[in-house]
């Protein structure tokens, strides 16, 4: 089914092919390398073949009667009619599902997962970070690099108001 | 060097790195939007209610996004092989240093006029002064006057490292067996750090590039007291 759905992707048909070789009940001619299969797909309103293959006596009934004149048949045997030709209609095909948010859940979840993960690392695998992480020490190295005047165009001593010893706002 | 959170390269000290800087502010625009315009696509593609897939023989379009990519490739093209070629000029340097890399440290040779050479070793981290920066700061670091061409002639003794300092948008493969010759102008004093682009073992982080610019006259001191001491 899903090759089916894949190859009528790629294979080459018109849709005028499965309309007009729509003879009797439905089996149409298919250009690609496939046998005729039923599918629900919006992009391809007309499948290969109609959904229910094997009729029951009322539904053979049914195809008898519509040979007739349609005006002469109610909406429940139209709706009966097209149930025969397709397994779901437009609007069935077309509903969303809810799958976004167990992805969504799943997604979040494992990345909860990993922060444990890390946390657990922090603590129990990794030694104590260098001296030079130390506040004292940062803020001697900030006050080097401005000195230094690292960056002066505009990265870091570009934001650095020399005359008031501050930040510039 | 880098400052914290910084995003966006280091400003630049030399005119080929401003070159550089320009360039890329250049091509990165033009990738964004072609990236936006993408992500529009595909976001209309996911979203719309059309069905027809069995169109043929759209020639205007398909003119469109053939000229279109070739234009923007020609106008990257261009001036990066501009300043390919600005690299590549003859500079008449005023001075010529040494480059060897070693396991695991640089060392450097100024034999213009006089001899000396001496080794730049990285300061461990037990052993920094206060306010120095771990992994990036040297014992002995490489001095350059200012607003002046210098020549580069980077090698190895051993493996392959290679000489690297990204505020002067250099680097340079050090190849054991070969000479490979930059050169640069630095616009400003300061220091400019870099360290070792090439894996060469297991103190590759460990080997930093420190270049100190000062104006001539102060360099001639420098050298000067460094002919006194080796």
């Amino acid at each position: 089914m899903l090759a089916t759905r894949a190859l009528s992707l790629i294979g080459k048909r018109a849709i005028s092919t499965s309309v007009c070789v729509r003879g009797g009940h439905g089996v149409a001619k298919v250009e690609d390398y496939s046998l005729p299969a039923y599918f629900d797909r919006r992009e391809i309103p007309l499948p290969d073949v109609a959904y229910v293959q094997a009729l029951t006596p009322e539904q053979k009934t049914l195809k008898e009667k519509e040979k007739g004149s349609w005006a002469a048949l109610s909406n429940a045997e139209k709706v009966a009619l097209y149930r025969i030709s397709f397994k779901e209609s437009f609007a069935e095909m077309n509903q969303a599902t809810s799958e976004w948010k167990s992805v969504v859940g799943g997604i979040m979840f494992f990345i909860g997962f990993t922060g444990l993960v890390v946390l657990w690392q922090r603590h129990y695998v990794y030694g104590p970070v260098p001296h030079t992480f130390d506040k004292e020490y940062k803020e001697m190295e900030l006050q080097r690099m401005l000195d230094m005047r690292i960056n002066p165009v505009q990265g870091f001593s570009a934001k650095w108001d020399y005359e008031n010893n501050q930040w510039k706002k | 060097m880098a400052h914290p959170s910084q995003l966006g390269f280091q400003d630049a000290a030399s005119p080929v790195m401003e070159e550089l800087l320009h360039f890329h502010d250049h091509t990165l625009m033009i990738v964004f939007l072609i990236s936006t315009l993408v992500l529009y696509i595909i976001m209309a593609m996911v979203t719309t209610k059309l069905t027809n897939k069995f169109i043929l023989d759209s020639q205007e379009i398909e003119i469109i996004w053939t000229l279109l990519p070739a234009l923007i490739l020609i106008l990257i093209a261009l001036p990066s092989l501009r300043i390919l070629y600005l690299m590549d000029e003859v500079n008449d340097p005023h001075l010529t240093v040494k480059a060897l890399g070693h396991q695991w440290y640089w060392s450097y040779e100024y034999t213009d006029y006089n001899n000396f050479g001496f080794d730049s070793y990285m300061v461990p981290t037990q052993d920094l002064t206060p306010g120095q920066f771990r992994l990036l700061d040297v014992d002995h670091r490489m001095v350059i006057p200012t607003e002046s061409p210098v020549r580069v002639l980077i090698t190895a003794d051993d493996v392959l490292h290679s000489w690297a300092v990204p505020s002067l948008g250099i680097k340079m493969d050090a190849v054991p067996g070969r000479l490979n010759q930059t050169a640069f102008i630095v616009s400003r004093p300061g220091i400019y750090y870099g360290q070792c682009s090439e894996i060469c073992g297991a103190n590759h982080s460990f080997m930093p590039i420190v270049v100190e610019a000062i104006p001539l006259k102060h360099f001639e001191n420098w050298s000067t007291l460094m002919l006194e001491n080796s």
